[in-house]
């Protein structure tokens, strides 16, 4: 009895002790406010393009989409990290169960080919000088939005050729009526690069600058230095919340938000190594095991790179017509050792042009076909054979263009080289500048080989813009009446598994054909401080949009003082 | 006096002119004009309208027609816009110049701390091991790649001690003293660099005047051997080295691109580097424009500091 | 107050060898070298040295520069290999041989490219003077006003990288900005009374150049051409760490240095040491034996870009 008593006074102790033992455990539960977020992002080597949406630049979403905000965007909530199935790591896809509304509140197709979308009431545009006072956004605000990007000079052609016409029923009601059905509907406006919604007074603004950069998101930009670091404030007034356990708070955590701008690789990691950074998103493996050991107190999460990497080889140029020549080079490159000690280990056999990311899109090389597996295997003997079949039994020498702008490539470049030696095939290494690397593919002038990364995208996209005849993104100047068909088909499917179905057996036709040397997809490395809290390494909440899960990140402030850091 | 400084003015109209068209014209001779750059922004694209784009940039035009338009417009203190950023280029000019040009100062403070006592200990003390011990460190300073020793400085303070400078650029009249712990390390660096230079002219010059008839007769006087120094070969020996910050204007600015890189630096060289690697023809043009101006102007007011102090030179 | 006089006298001796005369003057000069300059003669023995590397290293090179061999990648120096292997299992010491191979033809080529258009441009403007020499030093200014480093980005970006590229550029960047050395000097030596003579005497222009003019200019262009070769080697490093240096495999020691030296600091150091410590040296002791050159032939040379 005595005892029993005891131990119920034991036990309250303790319950009165475990707040004082252990503040981070609640800590944990309660987020708090405040605090600065600096971020290396995976673009931390790259300043902002263009401020303007009208330049239609892949990167604005990235810079702004923490301002401006689309109609929809990821489910946080239903990330890996709060027990859901979505990783949110893939460059510009949403699966469409992991798809929310953003600025829309709900949406509903009235008919096959009109989309019906109500947009969330209170939500405000802020005060920006120069612009406009804050005042709600309405449906005008999205027509206006999505007119300015149609008629940009500036616009992909044919992107927007599903919509007929976009229209304000009332100021919560936006009607999207489509010509015709397009499986990418919720990405090409919606989730997308080009789908930020502007305010209409932006049509009185002269110059589209950063300064003039307004939206309805939880931060305002509110300082940008060139190559150095773009910052914003906390919006006051946003309109969303957080769910951490069984409260909601209001968004966003923390103060200021900066994106640091780093050019050199030792800088970003000693950054980070000095808690002068946050988060640093894109880690190459070389660095990680010393990282590890000087900073132990660093979390890790591992993400397969969300681009491809290729050797483009220009089918409309001899000898890359001739898809033997085309295969013989994949055999005779070693992609196994490439994974393994190139990369030691820490990459993936194939992962392109499908990224395991994307689910039932993806089909693992093992289900493959043996003529796609024989590609990823070494087999120099078969590949001097079939140069020989193809009439160059004393091999050729060819160029190659690589980016100097991508070490990962500049390095393992020298070793393609020695591979291909082997069977006879010389290549002179061109390296460039991003800018004339890049050009010299939209101009088509790039030379026969042609190393580069391309972005996944989304399932569609990937085969799209890569093998469709006359795409920008095709460097292997790819040609095919009857494949193009088939991509239109695709686009016009609205059962998902039958584009499942159709994409499985296209990626395998392309693998195939071999109009690149395949090479291995590296794996990334995420890392953070412990004080980052409600975080679990998530990359875009959209397409290369971070800014929803930046602003449900809260900063542990005694923690980071405690580790012997001052804001 | 009158008639030197004029001369020199008007010698700068060629010089001038001569560097606004090899910057205009080289910059539009790289493959990878800006349109092509900006139509591979996008993920797809398919035969775009280039004319349309190309006129909104004023690109469209022949090319002399530019440059006049732009040699016009920079006349009145316009020079465009930045084909990226949207902000007039002065802007992004105001905006760097000052961090350069504090970078640059900065520089030279440690350059000629470093360079000029080096420099008079060498030559008096010449092929000695004091000597060769001090001009070695000024000159491995040199020999040292300025990206390796930048990323040393970098990275081993930060693996042993988890310090490194500070990267975030905060400006000089909001905080200094933040501003001067960004800015204090590679300005080392880059002063050091510099110092060789500095150093080898300063002992140059040392010893040229060290056996000048006056020295060896205020020696003969009976003189000590530091106030001879002091007074009259310091003196002496010193007014050819200001012609130096001249011609270390260019490399402070050159140079320091890969500084600024390193310590990110958001200076002219930065600015300059993107602009080139983006195509932004209006912003290399300002910037070149800008620096060749500024260059120009700190060896005419070299030369006429010279020309001052040295009646000799007006010649 | 000895050494002090001593060093008067060295320098004393102008710009005219004073050399017994059963002596090469080449020999003369290394023996006051050795004399009286130990570091400049330091400098100019390394310098031989890695000479001499670079022109054996064909014989000297244990292993081709790029024979990758995955299997051995990332070792650290042993007796198979004494620099240790790189990230694609290649031998460091036989690519830093071949490193300096390339860095002194890239050196020397562009640093006597160099010389010949300083020694032209400089000859005419400082010979002929009045209109002619205005504009050519006009144009001089205007091309000094570019920082090398951004005239270099915006050149490779146009002819692409390359060791050709790398030698014009860098050889005509330095030949306009040195022709102001070599001009004063002519100016210098014209105003000299021989000259003069010579000139009443009814010499035609060549010969005077020739006999008169390019002997006296000699000293300033032997210290000239020695410094480049030391610039033109740090040059390259610079551009490499843009990536617009010497396309791979080459391996020049900048590209190791600033490629997979920095990259695999932490995995490999031994991939930074060699070409760093080779780099340096190598910039080093021409630059100590540029300045002893320098002080035995002509002490009044002024500080040069």
């Amino acid at each position: 009895m005595i005892t029993g008593r005891f131990s119920i006074l034991i036990f309250l102790i303790l319950l009165l002790l475990v707040p004082l033992t252990h503040p981070q455990a609640l800590a944990e539960d309660q987020p708090q406010y405040g605090g600065s977020l600096d971020i290396g992002t995976v673009n931390v080597t790259l300043s902002p393009l263009s401020w303007d949406p009208v330049d239609w630049v892949w990167k604005s979403n990235h810079d702004t989409g923490m301002v401006r905000e689309q109609l929809f965007a990821g489910d946080l909530d239903k990330s890996v990290r709060k027990g859901g199935p979505f990783s949110f790591i893939a460059d510009a896809y949403l699966p469409s169960d992991a798809m929310r509304g953003e600025l829309a509140k709900q949406w509903t197709w009235e008919d096959p080919l009109t989309l019906v979308i109500q947009l969330r009431h209170g939500v405000m545009f802020t005060d920006r000088p120069g612009v406009m006072k804050s005042r709600e956004l309405v449906a005008a605000d999205v027509v206006y939005t999505y007119e300015t990007l149609r008629d940009s000079p500036k616009k992909i052609p044919t992107y927007f050729d599903h919509i007929n016409d976009v229209v304000a029923r009332d100021p919560h009601t936006v009607v999207f009526y489509f010509s015709e059905y397009n499986a990418e509907w919720a990405y090409r406006f919606g989730y997308g690069y080009y789908s930020g919604i502007f305010p209409r007074e932006m049509a009185d603004v002269d110059a589209k600058r950063w300064r003039t950069v307004t939206g309805t998101g939880p931060f305002v930009l509110e300082r940008y230095i060139q190559a150095n670091a773009q910052t914003y404030a906390k919006n006051d007034a946003y309109w969303d919340k957080e769910q951490i356990g069984e409260k909601s708070y209001p968004i966003p955590f923390v103060d200021r938000l900066s994106y640091r701008i780093i050019k050199d690789e030792a800088t970003y990691l000693t950054a980070l190594r000095t808690g002068q950074i946050d988060i640093l998103e894109a880690i190459r493996w070389i660095a990680v095991d010393h990282l590890k050991e000087t900073t132990p107190e660093l979390k890790w999460n591992r993400w397969l790179a969300t681009g491809g990497n290729f050797m483009a080889l220009r089918v409309d140029r001899a000898p890359f017509g001739d898809i033997r020549v085309r295969r013989a080079l994949n055999l005779a490159v070693n992609q196994q050792e490439i994974v393994e000690l190139f990369y030691g280990g820490h990459a993936e056999l194939m992962a392109y042009p499908q990224h395991p990311g994307f689910g039932e899109y993806f089909q693992p090389l093992e289900e493959m076909p043996d003529s796609v597996k024989e590609l990823f295997s070494f087999n120099p003997d078969k590949a001097r054979q079939l140069l020989a079949e193809a009439g160059y039994a004393d091999g050729f020498e060819i160029e190659v263009q690589v980016c100097s702008c991508s070490p990962g490539n500049m390095d393992l470049i020298p070793l393609l080289e020695s591979y291909l030696a082997d069977v006879g095939v010389s290549i002179k290494i061109k390296p460039m500048e991003y800018a004339s690397f890049l050009s010299a593919m939209t101009t088509r002038t790039h030379t026969p080989g042609y190393l580069m990364g391309s972005g996944h995208v989304n399932p569609t996209t990937s085969l799209r813009k890569s093998f469709v005849t006359a795409q920008t993104w095709n460097p292997s100047m790819y040609s095919d009446p009857v494949f193009d068909a088939k991509i239109r088909e695709l686009h016009l499917t609205r059962d998902e598994n039958v584009r499942i179905k159709m994409i499985r057996e296209l990626t395998v036709e392309m693998l195939d054909k071999a109009p690149y040397i395949w090479l291995p997809t590296p794996y990334v490395y995420t890392a953070w401080w412990p004080w980052v809290k409600n975080y679990g390494g998530e990359l875009r909440a959209g397409a290369v949009r971070p800014g929803p899960i930046y602003a449900r990140i809260w900063i542990d402030q005694a923690l980071k003082k405690e580790l012997g850091f001052d804001d | 006096m009158q008639a030197f400084v004029i001369r020199r003015l008007l010698a700068l109209i060629p010089t001038l002119l001569f560097t606004s068209i090899i910057v205009f014209a080289s910059i539009h001779m790289i493959p990878g004009d800006v349109i092509d750059l900006m139509l591979a922004q996008n993920d797809i694209s398919t035969g775009q309208d280039r004319a349309l784009i190309e006129a909104a940039l004023g690109l469209d035009q022949p090319i002399h027609i530019q440059y006049f338009n732009w040699v016009w417009n920079a006349m009145q203190g316009d020079l465009g816009r930045s084909l990226w950023q949207n902000v007039p280029v002065t802007e992004q000019l105001a905006a760097t110049l000052p961090i350069t040009f504090e970078l640059g100062l900065l520089a030279l403070i440690v350059a000629l701390t470093v360079a000029i006592p080096i420099g008079i200990y060498s030559a008096i003390r010449q092929d000695t091991t004091g000597d060769y011990i001090s001009r070695s460190f000024s000159l491995l300073m040199l020999a040292i790649p300025s990206f390796w020793l930048g990323t040393l400085v970098m990275v081993f303070p930060s693996v042993w001690w988890r310090w490194a400078p500070p990267l975030e650029f905060v400006p000089f009249f909001e905080d200094p003293v933040k501003n001067l712990a960004h800015m204090l390390i590679p300005a080392i660096l880059l002063g050091l660099s510099m110092s060789a230079v500095t150093m080898r002219m300063t002992r140059t010059m040392m010893l040229e005047v060290l056996r000048q008839d006056y020295i060896r007769t205020a020696r003969a006087k009976g003189l000590g051997e530091h106030i001879v120094i002091l007074r009259h070969a310091l003196r002496n020996g010193l007014i050819p080295v200001i012609t130096l910050i001249g011609l270390q204007a260019p490399l402070l600015i050159g140079g320091a691109v890969i500084l600024e890189q390193i310590f990110v630096v958001p200076g002219m060289g930065l600015l300059l580097l993107e602009a080139v690697f983006q195509r932004d023809y209006p912003v290399v043009t300002g910037v070149f424009l800008v620096v060749g101006m500024a260059i120009l102007v700190i060896n005419l007011i070299v030369d006429l500091t010279y020309g001052f102090l040295d009646p000799k030179v007006r010649h | 107050m000895s050494a002090l006089s001593s060093t008067t006298s060295a320098v004393n001796l102008d710009s005219t060898i004073m050399t017994p005369p059963d002596y090469h003057p080449v020999i003369a000069l290394a023996r006051r070298m050795i004399r009286t300059k130990r570091l400049g003669a330091a400098g100019g023995a390394i310098f031989i040295l890695f000479l001499f590397c670079g022109v054996f290293a064909d014989l000297l090179a244990p292993y081709g520069m790029n024979e990758t061999n995955m299997l051995v990648r990332l070792q650290a120096p042993s007796l198979t290999h004494i620099m240790g292997t790189d990230h694609l299992g290649r031998d460091v010491f036989s690519r830093v041989l071949i490193g300096a191979q390339l860095s002194m033809i890239v050196g020397f080529v562009t640093a006597s490219l160099a010389t010949v258009i300083s020694i032209v441009l400089g000859v005419i403007s400082g010979y002929a003077g009045g209109r002619t020499d205005m504009l050519i030093q006009r144009f001089v200014d205007a091309w000094m006003t570019f920082p090398d480093l951004v005239l270099l980005i915006v050149v490779i970006s146009i002819v692409g990288p390359g060791v050709p590229q790398i030698i014009i550029i860098l050889g005509l960047l330095y030949g306009i900005a040195g022709s102001r050395i070599v001009r004063g000097s002519v100016m210098t030596v014209r105003e000299n009374m021989y000259t003069h003579a010579a000139q009443s005497m009814g010499a035609s222009t060549l010969h005077i150049l020739w006999y008169h003019i390019l002997p006296n200019i000699l000293p300033v262009v032997i210290v000239l051409f020695t410094t480049r070769v030391g610039a033109v080697i740090l040059a390259e490093a610079g551009l490499s760490f843009l990536g617009l240096g010497v396309p791979p495999p080459a391996p020049t020691w900048g590209s190791m240095l600033s490629g997979t030296g920095r990259t695999y600091m932490y995995l490999g150091p031994w991939l930074a040491l060699a070409p760093g410590v080779c780099l340096t040296m190598v910039v080093y002791a021409i630059n100590v034996f540029g300045d002893a050159l320098r002080d035995l032939l002509d002490p009044r040379m002024r500080g040069s870009r």
